[in-house]
């Protein structure tokens, strides 16, 4: 389970996750992703095409996270890129419909601007 | 014509915690890939074993987590009609998730509204095909099915 991040303009923060979401790499995870997205500018692309498995503790954090985008005025959207595995699992669980999940990545950074 | 019945089982004992959780997915996928289980399915029953120990783990209380988890891994095939079946037993408090059904937990209408508690039945019911329960023995005894078609 790795994560990284880079700011880019607009206040604009990607943040990269990849491995194995599980309930060990999240809580793994659940610190610094908390972190990033609270110091983050107006918006949040969370980046998943690396990621192999979700589990709903990896859904807990992306929605803590969300939530804390939320509160001060900003938003955070996801990007999945073809990956099914993730896709399947935002969508079985309606996450998808709480945090707009994008297949393209200049769509998901659009969508911040709108 | 007969039914042709190919039994497989493979069993692993761990302890109750995230990590050695991980030592039962390195399992799960070796025993499914050696018998043959597509990759699709293999990843549904990876989701519903992450959840089934998560919740061992974190709502099983100190039964749970001071006595060991068994799993048990079955491959059945019938004239191209294909069944795993992952049980999991423990220790813990008495908890039967066939029970739950996705009316239990209605989807929130907002990301305000959105509690994460539940998510991890919702995604056991969501990837698995069946679930059936019994408590015997003062252990859980959860199993998970997937199927799936072959060509005979």
């Amino acid at each position: 389970m790795a994560i990284r991040y880079e700011d880019v303009n607009e206040g604009v923060r990607r943040i990269f996750l990849s491995g194995r979401l599980d309930t060990a790499g999240s809580e793994q995870i659940a610190p610094e992703f908390a972190a990033l997205t609270e110091s983050a500018g107006r918006g949040v692309v969370v980046h998943l095409s690396d990621v192999k498995f979700l589990s709903s503790m990896g859904i807990r954090a992306l929605i803590a996270g969300a939530k804390a985008q939320q509160a001060k005025g900003g938003r955070m959207v996801l990007h999945v890129a073809g990956n099914e595995v993730v896709a399947r699992t935002l969508e079985a669980t309606g996450i998808d419909e709480l945090i707009p999940m994008f297949e393209d990545e200049e769509d998901a950074e659009r969508a911040l601007r709108s | 014509m007969p039914e042709s019945v190919t039994p497989r089982r493979a069993e692993l004992t761990i302890r109750a915690d995230t990590w050695d959780a991980r030592r039962a997915f390195a399992w799960l996928e070796s025993a499914a890939l050696a018998h043959r289980v597509p990759v699709e399915q293999i990843v549904r029953l990876d989701h519903c074993l992450d959840e089934a120990l998560a919740n061992v783990i974190k709502h099983g209380g100190p039964a749970a987590l001071e006595s060991p988890v068994q799993l048990q891994f079955d491959v059945r095939r019938s004239e191209g009609a294909c069944t795993a079946e992952l049980s999991v037993a423990d220790a813990g408090t008495t908890f039967d998730p066939s029970t739950f059904t996705a009316d239990k937990a209605p989807r929130p209408a907002s990301l305000a509204a959105a509690n994460p508690g539940g998510l991890g039945l919702v995604m056991i019911r969501n990837f698995s095909d069946d679930l059936s329960y019994c408590r015997s023995e003062n252990r859980n005894h959860l199993t998970i099915t997937v199927t799936w078609t072959e060509a005979p």
